[in-house]
């Protein structure tokens, strides 16, 4: 075999492109450089810091979703679960009179864990395919919600002020030319504790091990000796616990509390953590990816209307970004494959 | 223990209870011609969504584009049947554009079902993935179309439909049945029918027997999308109306109803009898529901804890007749 043997540096290099986090590392520079040709006000601090506020709530729940795909399953309740959270906690801090921010993430989370416990139940114990199983606790959990608490939207006059307050709340204040200020908001730290302790768990722990171990093979996963059961209830607990914060930071940033928002964008940050790598078969997923995920859709959200295109234009575009960047990575998937004569493709 | 068709027999048994639940606390609202005529015409709509959602769970997938594609090619015919069809309309020329607006509805929704089960199959994306895909797609379409709006106001022999009666039977029940015999015979008699099954059942095996398996999952998704065509070209004719958005509850439903009716969703086993009597035992629901002024979110909520019952009784039978284990294989 005559074949120069590729060096240190391109072999590196083909192992960075194989990787699906470098086309969309390139992808989201190559649309940022775009976006800043036509409207150069996107590429200041202050955009980056707004972008950052606005793109919190999803990054944090694709975290959660993230959990959810790589153990081979797949999560659409958690908007509900979310929504559910936040209308509680608004209506509780009301009638309770405390005006304690801690305690509405309190109520948040634990109401969160419990409905996350519910579709942990469900799949665990009784085997249900993950997403019909998601579906109806999506159905129960915004029916019960709508019917039981009610449907009353709670104006930004009635609102607790620690809500109002902790939207609001910068954890660096900068300066414009004008002499007013803009600052980076306290939701970034929420953003890094998350990621960090996500990246702790699939890193460092067997909880982790198990996750993947899961989406992976479940048999195999299972006579391993992996707690199935425990590592199931542990993610959907855990996406209960990120939606509960979810629906606090949503309701602090946008100060109106309506049982009826949120429900409806699972689509949009499936999409994102998909769009980051991560196979809905389960066992592959990063967390950078996902991150680069929920950046570009927000980055292709907030500026259609900059490229010309109105809103109406952002569903389908999101559709069409699952469909051509999945596209992408399962036909490579299949002609790999086919290549190696491997039928069950994974 | 009761063998192949024990999922019917059980499910006889609960449609017989529920309707004679129903009759019996609400004997004088619901046993009047009128009631039925109320329930045959609402099945319709999301009966052929069901149908539509079972035949790609049969085959190991699932459709979660089938309302969008309902949306769109609503849209679309609602556009031809305003826009083509002017105050000086002879009746002929009328004619000529309903038939040109049902025309494209079916043709419209054949593509879309084309273009899912071209993603599924020749991308090898996972149907849920790809629908979940599409559905944005479809739907963003629809609403870049009319920007949100609302069209109302189609020709009167258009209308006939959706709120037309043969005799007493209403008109869409009628092409609903025409429908659900069609799909009967076509899945247990026709070999795309039984390829579909087999595929199913085992993808892998039916790929070594020689099945086409690419070309039976694009067909399949492609009678996906027609029944959803026809669906919308139903609904819009009882509502006299289109927009964006619509029908979207319809999409649980149609799930629902699926499994109710026995069908597996990792695939394999389906029947249009079981669809039918699980299209019934929601429908005596749905009327029960709405003569006893349900509140809709009650409802909502009713139909999830509904979803998650019939699934979980399904194990439970399953596991009962030994077959849990081999299911717990596979992928959700």
């Amino acid at each position: 075999m005559d074949r120069p043997v590729p060096g240190t540096l391109q072999r590196t290099l083909k192992r960075v492109f194989r990787r699906n986090e470098s086309y969309l590392f390139l992808i989201v520079i190559v649309f940022s450089a775009v976006i800043t040709l036509i409207n150069p006000t996107f590429l200041t601090l202050e955009n980056f810091f707004d972008l950052t506020k606005s793109s919190a709530g999803m990054a944090i729940l694709a975290m959660g979703v993230l959990f959810v795909l790589l153990s081979g399953g797949i999560d659409v309740s958690f908007t509900a679960i979310a929504i559910a959270g936040q209308y509680i906690s608004v209506n509780l801090l009301m009638v309770s009179g405390v005006d304690n921010i801690g305690f509405a993430f309190l109520i948040s989370c634990s109401l969160g864990i419990a409905m996350g416990a519910v579709n942990a139940f469900l799949i665990s114990l009784f085997r249900l395919p993950t997403l019909i199983t998601t579906l109806g606790t999506l159905s129960a959990f915004h029916g019960a919600i709508l019917y039981f608490v009610g449907t009353k939207a709670v104006n930004t006059g009635f609102l607790p002020n620690c809500f109002k307050v902790f939207g609001l709340k910068n954890i660096l204040v900068l300066a414009r030319p004008d002499g007013t200020n803009y600052g980076l908001s306290v939701f970034v730290l929420f953003i890094l504790g998350v990621v960090v302790l996500t990246w702790v768990i699939l890193r460092f722990t067997i909880l982790g091990r198990g996750i993947y171990a899961i989406g992976g093979n479940r048999e195999a996963a299972e006579r391993s000796g992996f707690n199935i059961i425990g590592v199931q209830f542990f993610i959907y607990c855990f996406v209960g616990f990120l939606a509960g914060i979810m629906g606090v930071m949503h309701v602090s940033t946008i100060r109106y509390s309506n049982p009826n928002y949120i429900v409806g964008d699972e689509l949009a940050v499936i999409a994102a953590v998909v769009l980051g790598g991560a196979r809905i078969t389960g066992g592959s997923g990063t967390i950078l990816g996902t991150l680069l995920g929920v950046a570009m859709i927000n980055i292709l959200k907030k500026n259609l209307i900059m490229i010309g295109l109105s809103s109406y234009w952002e569903q389908f575009f999101i559709g069409l970004i699952i469909i051509v960047g999945v596209s992408f990575t399962y036909y490579q998937n299949k002609v790999r494959s086919s290549q190696r004569l491997i039928f069950i493709r994974e | 223990m009761l063998g192949r068709h024990s999922k019917l027999i059980v499910l006889f048994i609960i449609m017989a209870v529920v309707i004679s639940v129903i009759s019996g606390f609400l004997p004088n609202k619901f046993l009047t011609l009128i009631n039925f005529q109320s329930m045959a015409s609402q099945i319709p709509e999301f009966g052929l969504l069901a149908i539509a959602m079972m035949v790609t769970m049969i085959t190991g997938g699932i459709d979660l584009s089938v309302v969008s594609i309902t949306n769109l090619c609503g849209v679309i015919s609602a556009l031809i049947l305003t826009k083509l069809v002017g105050p000086e309309a002879l009746a002929v020329h009328t004619g000529g554009v309903i038939a040109l607006a049902i025309m494209a509805s079916i043709v419209l929704s054949v593509i879309c079902g084309f273009i899912n089960g071209f993603v599924v199959a020749w991308f090898g994306v996972p149907p849920i993935l790809a629908t979940l895909g599409t559905q944005g797609l479809y739907l963003g379409l629809a609403i870049i179309i009319t920007k949100g709006y609302g069209i109302q106001d189609f020709p009167e022999k258009f209308l006939f439909i959706g709120s037309g009666k043969i005799g007493v039977i209403p008109m869409p029940f009628v092409i609903f049945v025409f429908c659900a015999l069609v799909a009967a015979l076509f899945l247990s008699r026709t070999k795309l029918g039984l390829s579909m099954n087999m595929l199913g059942s085992n993808p892998i095996a039916s790929r070594f027997s020689g099945i086409n398996n690419s070309g039976v999952l694009i067909r399949t998704y492609m009678i996906s999308g027609l029944l959803a065509g026809i669906s919308s070209i139903i609904m819009i004719s009882r509502v006299n109306s289109m927009r964006p958005g619509y029908g979207y509850a319809y999409l649980l439903q149609a799930i629902l109803v699926a499994v109710l009716g026995g069908t597996d969703p990792s695939g394999g086993y389906g029947s249009i009898l079981g669809l039918a009597m699980g299209i019934v035992i929601l429908q005596v629901l749905q009327s029960g529901f709405n003569i006893l002024s349900f509140s809709p979110f009650f409802k909502k909520f009713i139909w999830g804890v509904m979803l998650l019952l019939v699934m979980v009784i399904n194990f439970a039978v399953a596991g009962y007749q030994g077959r849990a284990k081999r299911r717990g294989v596979r992928t959700p």
